[in-house]
């Protein structure tokens, strides 16, 4: 396979990443701001970016704002918010059309960069601060998005998980902060934050397209308008556990379906020399549908239609999620429990450990394809510090063996099983 | 083979018509690691009435398109997703109103893996016991679409506007519709849909178009299909109006759900006349409530409406209808403020200025999707099952004109052909 390379440069401690290529109609840029997650930071830096999509020194006006991404073909923009480890990430995306499929006078990639640089470090302000009504506007909406996770119950049952497994850590905390925290927010605490923010928290800027590292080196210098005094690093992510009593949580909610959850810690991590051996720990239980997982809850019982697991290398964990008839609990617990024990025993066909590779090597030679994947890739080496390339990756699976996955099963312990039910006994 | 070469889009697609009437694409994507492939025949939720040309006809229970599906993955000699795993392969199928695909993404043992998408859905194996078993699957299905409130709103608005035409059935039927499908009526229905004639296949990535030619028609030659009468797609009249004006949905939601949107009255047109119809009513349905739009602002600004307002329009020679809304603390008031907003837009017309830009933001939405090569064989399938062409899109788009959006948004936007659809927390 062709190699990933991204070409390594800094400015102003802003780390860039540039893949020169003629591949895409487009051209991908990502720009990831990190700090660690904490309670009283959450809330308010899960804020700023809302806040920035507002308006800029030259497009104050939020409509202004959004048609010039209009004027610019469209260009993509959007952002995320979410934990990697013990990190909160903030993340801007662009998606700018390569210039040589459309008329245009100046560069595409020119005028992203100079929006972009200004959405990041020159927002619209007024009196030394964010402007009042958008801040108090998106306030609104981030509570509205928080108070709404409860609609999606698939989801809603993947947080309640998460917050009770990690209910003495700050992996507890939702990305976006709580509606008490968010609250408390003022223009001017915002704007405060904002600065801190902008000023320390690690930022990599990232361009797969048809470009150079030279080109991007200077349209960096050009338009993001901030002095950054010191190199940031990613500090490692707090990976100790318990091994003590599984934690049962149970909740009622007026639903039709109940929602089984389980989460379970391992000290298996990215940085890990096991992390490849974790991969497919994972897959042979549920990332497919051949693992035991689908096969026994789905296939065999006819108990549920999703049954899964996935596996998160920055903070040591899995879980397991599956949507099922409510009187099915106590049957379905227990033959998900049977699927770990097996993992434990070892009992891993060479059928399901080659599947599991096939597949696992798929997504990682078809990550190629996306601009975005190969970034976010990428990026896992810059938050972990762990330097592992896709080919190493690919090299060190197939080393894998049946064995080592059953060493590595006995690792993950289940640490919480959280269960949401009807309102109604059964 | 036939080449179509698209100078402005620097794509090149082959095709094919096999003996027994597949028709098969293959768009190359040099430097991709990647195939996609999807194998589509051309029947949905919406097919539950026809009769084959030569037989008696038929109707069939609800949500039996989606179950074939469901049940297409079962061959005797096991599950086929455990062949695709064993070949590198990651596959997957959906069912929508009008098509089943069935597909496959995959970076080695290409040749063999478009083999087992073509055999497994051109080899159906259905027994009572596996048949009962998919029931249970299948009820846990709906049950997690039943505690959806975005897919209650979204159909709750389909049901409020169409009395008779099949649309308004949830693509996977009930769990009662479903209780009473049996393998002979999932034969009867795979034998009148899946002939190679009513089916498309469409393959994108790093492949070599004559080598994927050759394979299906040697596949498909062993293959002893004989040829096939047309089917007749039968629906009962629909009223041109709407079913019922508001339809209320309960279920607990932190803040009322509504969607509104209009019934289309220009029906039965076809090919390239209805994807520029479509892309005409995608401009003005930009035009009105995209994010850059006043009114977008206005409604934000009253808090009328969250990051979840959106829009769609959703087409077919039969039925067709936009969808407009989301998240809203008063579904009333929301209602309200844009009904005045756009009677007074409709006076005045659009500018010739918001016009242009928002066509320019289509083209690069559009650009951009050619990125990916599952949108591109998504995309290219619905269209080209619907008589119009993915790839001819940018000179309709350059073709359209303010003229056009104007008489479009005077046409469509008719408060008549007006519906509403609510889900709201039990009282």
């Amino acid at each position: 396979m062709n190699k990933i390379l991204f070409e390594r440069g800094s400015v102003n401690h802003i780390r860039i990443h540039v893949m020169p290529t003629k591949r895409f109609k487009t051209f991908a840029i990502s720009v990831y701001a990190g700090i660690p997650l904490e309670e009283k930071t959450v809330a308010t830096t899960g804020l700023i970016p809302f806040v920035l999509r507002r308006g800029t020194v030259s497009y104050p006006e939020t409509t202004q704002f959004r048609e010039r991404l209009e004027n610019l073909y469209g260009a993509g923009f959007g952002f995320d918010i979410y934990k990697r480890g013990d990190h909160q990430i903030v993340q801007l995306r662009m998606d700018t059309i390569n210039d040589s499929f459309v008329q245009s006078n100046e560069s595409l990639l020119e005028q992203s960069f100079s929006f972009l640089g200004e959405v990041l470090t020159e927002p619209v302000t007024e009196n030394g601060s964010f402007r009042a009504s958008y801040v108090a506007a998106e306030k609104e909406t981030v509570r509205k998005k928080l108070e709404s996770i409860i609609n999606d119950k698939i989801r809603y049952a993947a947080e309640r998980c998460l917050e009770e497994m990690f209910r003495n850590d700050p992996y507890r905390l939702h990305p976006l902060g709580s509606r008490e925290e968010l609250a408390a927010i003022t223009p001017e605490s915002l704007y405060s934050a904002f600065g801190s923010w902008v000023e320390n928290a690690n930022l990599d800027l990232y361009v797969v397209g048809d470009t150079t590292l030279e080109e991007v080196t200077r349209l960096v210098e050009k338009s993001f308008k901030i002095k950054r005094t010191e190199a940031r690093q990613y500090t490692p992510t707090n990976v100790s556990f318990e091994t003590g009593d599984v934690h049962t949580v149970e909740e009622r909610l007026n639903v039709n379906q109940g929602k089984l959850n389980l989460g379970l810690r391992t000290p298996i991590t990215y940085g890990d020399d096991k992390y490849a051996t974790a991969l497919l720990y994972n897959g042979v239980l549920g990332s497919y549908p051949h693992s035991k997982l689908f096969i026994n809850v789905r296939e065999k019982e006819s108990l549920a239609y999703y049954a899964s697991s996935r596996y998160d290398g920055h903070k040591g964990m899995a879980t397991i999620q599956s949507g099922i008839e409510i009187a099915n609990y106590e049957k379905a617990l227990e033959i998900i429990k049977n699927q770990l024990e097996a993992m434990r025993q070892g009992e891993i066909s060479d059928l399901e450990l080659n599947q599991t590779k096939a597949m696992i090597r798929n997504h990682i030679v078809e990550m190629q394809d996306s601009a975005f994947e190969m970034i976010a890739y990428d990026f896992n080496r810059v938050i972990s510090g762990k330097e592992r390339s896709p080919e190493e990756l690919l090299a060190q699976m197939e080393q894998v063996t049946a064995s080592d996955v059953k060493e590595a099963a006995q690792t993950f312990h289940l640490n919480t099983v959280y269960f949401l039910k009807g309102e109604k006994e059964e | 083979m036939d080449k179509i070469h698209y100078e402005q889009l620097q794509e090149t697609l082959y095709h094919e018509v096999m003996d027994n009437g597949l028709q098969v694409y293959v768009l190359p994507k040099p430097g991709f690691k990647k195939t996609y492939a999807t194998f589509t025949t051309k029947y949905g939720s919406i097919d539950n009435h026809f009769r084959v040309e030569g037989q008696e006809e038929i109707s069939v229970p609800d949500g039996i398109a989606h179950f074939l599906e469901h049940k297409m993955f079962e061959e005797p000699e096991g599950d086929i997703f455990a062949t695709f795993a064993s070949q590198g392969a990651s596959a997957n199928a959906f069912t929508s109103f009008d098509q089943t695909s069935y597909l496959f993404s995959a970076t080695e043992n290409i040749p063999a893996n478009l083999e087992t998408l073509i055999n497994f859905v051109q080899n159906p194996y259905f027994t009572d016991q596996n048949v009962e078993k998919e029931k249970g699957i299948i009820g846990q299905e709906i049950g997690m679409y039943a505690d959806n409130p975005d897919w209650r709103v979204y159909f709750g608005l389909i049901e409020a506007m169409y009395k008779t035409h099949p649309v308004h059935i949830d693509i996977a039927g009930t769990v009662e519709s479903i209780g009473t499908i049996t393998k002979e009526t999932l034969y009867t229905c795979y034998n009148a849909f899946y002939h190679p004639s009513n089916m498309l296949l469409f393959i994108v990535g790093g492949v070599e178009p004559e080598e994927v030619f050759e394979l299906v028609r040697t596949n498909q030659a062993k293959k002893n299909y004989q040829p096939q009468g047309d089917i007749d797609r039968l629906f009962e009249d629909e009223p041109a109006g709407v079913n019922e004006r508001r339809r209320v949905t309960r279920l607990p939601v932190s803040l009322p759900k509504c969607l509104f949107g209009f019934k289309e009255t220009r029906l039965g047109i076809t090919g390239e006349e209805r994807v520029k119809l479509d892309l005409t009513t995608k401009l003005v349905l930009d035009l009105l409530f995209g994010s850059s739009t006043e009114l977008y602002q206005k409604l934000y600004d009253m808090d009328l409406i969250s990051d979840s307002f959106g829009h769609e329009y959703n087409s077919d020679p039969n039925y067709a209808f936009s969808a407009i809304g989301g998240d809203t603390r008063d579904p009333d008031e929301l209602l309200r403020v844009v009904t005045e907003e756009i009677n007074t837009l409709m006076e005045a017309g659009f500018k010739a200025e918001n016009f242009e830009r928002a066509r320019k933001k289509k083209i690069g939405g559009y650009l951009r999707m050619m990125n990916s090569p599952e949108n591109i064989a998504h995309e290219f399938t619905r269209y080209r099952l619907r008589g119009g062409d993915f790839f001819n899109v940018l000179p309709l788009y350059e073709s359209i004109t303010l003229e056009d959006v104007n008489q479009r948004l005077r046409d469509h936007i008719n408060w008549d052909q007006l519906a509403v659809s609510l889900v709201v927390s039990p009282e």
